[in-house]
């Protein structure tokens, strides 16, 4: 910066102030970036890295608060939550849920997105209404979509067993059922987070070059080979991306299970995040639910860290 | 992957004719699945208590249920989640942008440890934070105060912050301010009255992100407050424990949670994607 500014002026003229004192000025900006930084870091450091190590040394301990004289700062057996994890049928349970929760709700929105996007990527001002029409599910308050499905997952007030019951095919309720709660709640996070797909799959899709496509319909492509042989191609970057977003953020549900299952009937629909939940705050066994979330945590990073080295070759991703 | 604009898709060609017809057939069954539920909620909250449950489809509107709010302890269960939401922004915000503005133009060797930490508390579920935060809470008797709230939300407000207001800053010219420091004016002084106001757009659209991520929070306000500090989505919700006779009270209150968000959600509506892979993904 000083260098360029001495070029610049020449030596006969007065020197500005800025320039009159080159190397000063230097490490004063960039003490001056540092004191802008450290606040932030500091409040950062204290508000999230301090909760993850209390959060494991907590999972070292037996710590119950309904027995706060023996288990607080107990580290007489520091692994016994970890052993009693691997031995715990219900945490097995609860991360094959997640599983298939996560599995199915990525596939879905994907698809559903893919699909959508594809259909309404169209210069028009009717689409353009009815792709900003389609970003409402998303933008709901969770608690709001699950109240809304609450709503129509409830028999006697749901205008769709309702309707259903009118044409003569009543159904049981879902959500009550063990058979298909885990995909009533599969339905309402695909129709949550459906648009998230599509806008990525749009932007993508309006960023690809015209040419590309131009010259494949020159060479006679059909409308399918296009798309399998192009324009696919092309959306992979985004595709997973978009796929990797949804799963990290899958690991998070919980007002949809809170507020239409419960976790139930029995645990069918308890993820591990519910089940941490429960042990922590309907059982008070906080030394557990954090054995419970440090092994969550540690799978979400482990497995985002694969795939994000699965993908980051194609993908610009952190 | 920059900003989604809805607005300006590249020219397709249109189906026409018969195919035309099954598109928009198509297209309008999609909308009534999308539109639907939400539809629904709006007119079970104007309702009146003793239609609820019966299968005329036309009834009379009425803003009884509404009015019906007014009592109890909603109001202060709206206003909670108001100073909540708006004070955890404004302080992710002071706090945020200038290590935000210093991250874009000054090099650090921390820079790539700083990146990697704002991508991992992003990725952690939210319980990982609630319970050291529960613990801790109950350690400094501020369980159940907004200021408890308002603390726990800059766990994710202030990295979103750090993480958008960089990618605004980087798209600003530095050749601005250069030339404010060249006529003697410090770091701070030319990011206040030059770079700051260059993006404003930007700022504006990371502090409503702020400000609806903290309003759409249920998870933290329904484990760390009981009564005084409970926020609105958590009240919505503890109306269903008297199922079957509150839907009046549920839909009106989930109405009222929900109106400011959609509203400020389509402000930001070209934001959208950069909001919500914040911490993921630059640009």
């Amino acid at each position: 910066m000083a260098e360029r500014i001495s070029e610049v002026i020449p030596a006969a003229q007065p020197l500005p102030r800025a320039a009159a004192v080159p190397t000063g000025w230097a490490a004063q900006r960039s003490r001056a970036f540092l004191a802008g930084l450290l606040p932030a870091l500091v409040v950062l450091a204290a508000i999230t890295l301090a909760p993850a190590v209390y959060l494991v040394v907590t999972s070292l301990t037996p710590l119950n608060l309904a027995l706060p004289e023996q288990t607080t700062w107990n580290f007489s057996r520091p692994w016994r939550n970890y052993a009693e994890l691997l031995q715990d049928e219900r945490f097995g349970n609860s991360v094959w849920v997640q599983v298939r929760l996560s599995f199915f709700t990525v596939i879905l929105q994907v698809l559903a997105g893919l699909g959508v996007a594809l259909m309404l990527n169209a210069r028009s001002r009717v689409l353009e209404a009815i792709r900003t029409t389609f970003l409402i599910p998303m933008v709901l308050p969770p608690i709001v979509v699950a109240i809304i499905w609450k709503v129509l997952y409830t028999p006697d007030i749901s205008p769709l067993h309702r309707s259903l019951a009118f044409i003569g095919l009543p159904i049981p309720s879902l959500i009550t059922s063990p058979q298909f709660a885990l995909w009533a709640i599969t339905i309402v996070d695909v129709w949550e987070w459906f648009p998230f797909t599509m806008l990525m799959i749009l932007a993508a899709l309006q960023m690809m070059p015209e040419e590309v496509l131009e010259a494949a319909r020159i060479d006679g492509a059909g409308a399918w080979q296009l798309f399998l042989r192009v324009v696919l191609p092309l959306l992979r970057p985004t595709i997973l991306v978009a796929a990797l977003f949804r799963l990290v953020d899958s690991i998070k549900a919980f007002p949809l299970i809170f507020v239409l299952t419960n976790g139930g009937p029995g645990s069918v629909t308890e993820v591990t995040n519910y089940y941490a939940y429960t042990q922590a705050f309907n059982f008070s066994y906080l030394g557990f639910a954090s054995a419970i979330t440090v092994v969550m945590v540690a799978g979400v990073f482990l497995l985002s860290a694969l795939l994000i080295k699965m993908v980051g070759k194609e993908v610009d991703v952190e | 992957m920059s900003s989604a604009r809805l607005s300006r898709p590249r020219a397709r060609r249109r189906p026409g004719g018969p195919k035309r017809v099954v598109f928009f057939a198509a297209v309008g069954a999609l909308l009534f699945v999308v539109v639907f539920p939400f539809l629904w909620l709006l007119q079970m909250s104007l309702r009146p208590e003793i239609e609820m449950f019966s299968s005329a489809w036309l009834v009379w509107p009425t803003f009884d249920n509404y009015l019906a709010l007014r009592t109890g302890q909603f109001p202060r269960n709206f206003w909670n989640s108001t100073v909540s939401s708006v004070t955890s922004t404004l302080l992710s915000l002071v706090i945020g942008v200038p290590a935000a503005y210093a991250l874009s133009r000054a090099r650090f060797r921390a820079e790539r440890h700083i990146e990697l930490w704002i991508l991992a508390s992003r990725m952690a579920p939210p319980i990982a934070f609630t319970i050291p935060f529960f613990l801790a809470y109950r350690y400094l008797e501020m369980l159940d105060t907004v200021q408890g709230l308002v603390v726990i939300y800059m766990t994710f407000n202030l990295s979103l912050v750090i993480w958008m207001m960089r990618i605004f800053f980087d798209s600003i010219p530095r050749a601005l301010e250069e030339a404010a420091w060249i006529d003697g004016g410090s770091v701070w002084g030319s990011f206040l009255r030059v770079t700051l106001p260059l993006s404003a757009p930007g700022l504006a659209a990371t502090a409503i992100f702020c400000f609806l991520f903290s309003w759409n929070d249920f998870f933290y306000a329904l484990i760390l407050t009981r009564t005084q500090a409970m926020t609105a989505p958590v009240a919505v919700v503890n109306f269903m424990q008297y199922q079957g006779w509150e839907w009046g009270k549920i839909t009106a209150a989930g109405t009222i949670v929900m109106l400011p968000v959609v509203i400020f959600s389509l402000l930001v509506r070209n934001y959208l994607v950069r909001g919500l892979t914040a911490g993921g993904l630059k640009g």
